[in-house]
């Protein structure tokens, strides 16, 4: 039962992971950028949504504004510091994407302080009982909306028009230019999803585990994800976003109580400390030295 | 006239590619544009279809000047081209392809491409493939990546990409090369066949005389960017200049 309540656990956060992490794979696939910044648009978002419903907004009008403000965050980066950059080379672009989360991390230092805020109750208080399986609204409804967000995009990508014409301009931007598809445009869209979903990402992260500026961490932690599911691949982000947050669930519930056990036993050793916050990239650097394109990436995939 | 292009001249470095080019084409008309390698006949039509900004010149389409107006711009206009060298895209599939070319329609309102945006397009799928995979043979391997077909049958694709755009003025680029003597015929006829029912105007630039002698109603006939002679297919066969040029005779 225990099992199942950890298995449950990692899923929430996982799907969280997920939805930042398949933003990143969106905007690498379009422009071919990793973008550093995803993780300043998850902790802006979290902000943005905590001030909305500061201001006296209902809970679901703050999310929801707050993915649009930063959809609009999304496309003023693509246009005011990507296009510029146009032909500067890559690692030019990526460290300028690094600023862009250094200086937003600055502006939200300024505008709330360095202090852990209590973030505004989106869902309401209490648990659910699954059959022994005790979850609280805020992981159930993190995890759900996540995870179906989730599987609402992949769809989108895949099956409408405008889903086609971004998987036209990531496949080859030239062949897409020639053939009449507005790749520039494609990529200021694939920017706005990317940092709204990052941003709803962030909201649901602060519901979980409160509002402060530690949350642009949540940005690296997507790269074990993204490295793990391949660097390409949507669908793979997706597999490999759940996929560590259960293992980050295992590792605090089972695995470091295991360990804590054993050195208390034979050393004077009393704690391990955030084991499972070390886990994705232990599993990150293990998978660059097996599998560098991923679980699912192909060959001429990149590594990072 | 529905096109009139007049003085297109580009060069690169010293080179002259095309030099003063002027071509009229007629609504529903079939030109066709021939020459030997390296007269600057696909380098026109990049000049044309917005690929590359010429030196001079200028092309206009019903009143707008195409000259420097990029691909997605020339599409609402109704204008769509084929490629000598078909685009490699490895993730999608044919219909995918051609899908891409329905969803780029001129004639679309702004709301209506936006609606369309977000919808699954089963309807227009079938559509697709019935109207236009079916003519070309390739309607059985419809959801295959298009990497899996030979270079005469993606070329048939790419022209069935552009056929769905429903355009009034097409430009092809040497449609048939790579294919088949058979192939290239059937395609030739094709080509007809869409001329009849949608009422569009085409340039095709081709190397095969038996399949431009066979579809176009005028031959262009292009040497060293320049224009040399235009006619109907029999006048250019007759042409003593154009036998010594192009045909390859004394």
């Amino acid at each position: 039962m225990f099992f199942i309540q950890l298995l449950s656990a990692g899923i929430a956060t996982g799907s969280i992971y997920a939805l930042i992490a398949i933003g990143i794979v969106l905007i690498y696939k379009c422009s071919g950028v990793v973008n550093f910044a995803q993780g300043a648009y998850a902790m802006v978002g979290a902000y943005v949504t905590y001030a909305l419903t500061k201001l006296g907004f209902p809970a679901l009008v703050a999310v929801l504004a707050s993915m649009m403000v930063l959809a609009a965050l999304g496309i003023a980066t693509e246009r005011l510091v990507l296009r510029p950059m146009l032909r500067a080379p890559v690692v030019a672009v990526m460290m300028a994407t690094l600023g862009i989360l250094i200086f937003a991390k600055a502006i939200c230092l300024a505008i709330w302080g360095p202090d852990q805020i209590a973030f505004p109750k989106i869902f309401p208080e209490g648990s659910i009982n699954l059959g022994g399986i005790f979850m609280t609204y805020n992981y159930v409804a993190a995890g759900v909306l996540s995870a179906t967000l989730c599987a609402a995009f992949l769809a989108f990508y895949q099956f409408t028009s405008l889903g086609l014409m971004q998987r036209c301009a990531a496949d080859n931007s030239r062949a897409a230019l020639a053939i009449g598809i507005h790749v520039s445009n494609q990529v200021s869209i694939a920017w706005g999803m990317s940092a709204a979903l990052a941003g709803l990402g962030g909201t649901l992260l602060a519901t979980l585990n409160g509002l402060s500026l530690g949350l642009e961490a949540i940005g690296l932690v997507a790269f074990p994800v993204i490295v793990l599911g391949g660097l390409t691949s949507l669908g793979g982000a997706f597999v490999a976003g759940i996929l560590l947050g259960v293992l980050e669930a295992f590792t605090d519930g089972l695995l470091t109580p295991a360990i804590e056990d054993f050195l208390r036993a034979y050393t004077n050793v009393y704690s391990v400390g955030a084991l499972q916050q070390v886990v994705p990239y232990a599993l990150l650097v293990l998978m660059l030295l097996v599998r560098p394109q991923g679980i699912f990436g192909r060959r001429g995939t990149e590594r990072i | 006239m529905a096109l009139v292009v007049r003085n297109v001249s580009i060069s690169f470095g010293g080179t002259l590619a095309v030099d003063a080019m002027d071509l009229d084409v007629a609504a529903s008309e079939i030109v066709g544009l021939i020459g030997p390698n390296g007269a600057g006949k696909t380098t026109f039509i990049n000049c044309v279809s917005g690929a590359y900004q010429p030196n001079t010149g200028s092309a206009l389409w019903n009143e707008h000047e195409l000259i420097g107006l990029p691909p997605h711009q020339q599409l609402r206009l109704g204008i769509a081209r084929t490629f000598q060298n078909v685009a490699s895209l490895h993730d999608l599939t044919i219909l995918d392809i051609v899908k891409l070319g329905a969803n780029m329609r001129g004639d679309l309102s702004m709301s209506a491409r936006i609606a369309g945006m977000f919808r699954s397009e089963e309807r227009l799928e079938q559509e697709l493939i019935e109207t236009l995979l079916r003519p070309l043979k390739l309607a059985d391997v419809a959801h295959k990546p298009i990497q899996t077909l030979s270079y005469g049958h993606r070329k048939g694709v790419d022209l069935a990409r552009a056929l769905a755009s429903k355009p009034e003025l097409l430009l092809l680029d040497e449609p048939v090369a790579g294919m088949t003597a058979q192939e290239g015929m059937a395609m030739a006829g094709l080509i007809r066949e869409v001329r009849d029912r949608f009422g569009c105007a085409v340039i095709m630039v081709e190397h095969k005389m038996d399949v431009v002698n066979s579809t176009c109603d005028r031959i262009t006939v292009m040497a060293s960017g320049a224009k040399i002679f235009s006619g109907s297919p029999v006048e250019v066969q007759r042409d003593p200049e154009v036998r010594r040029v192009y045909l390859g005779e004394d």
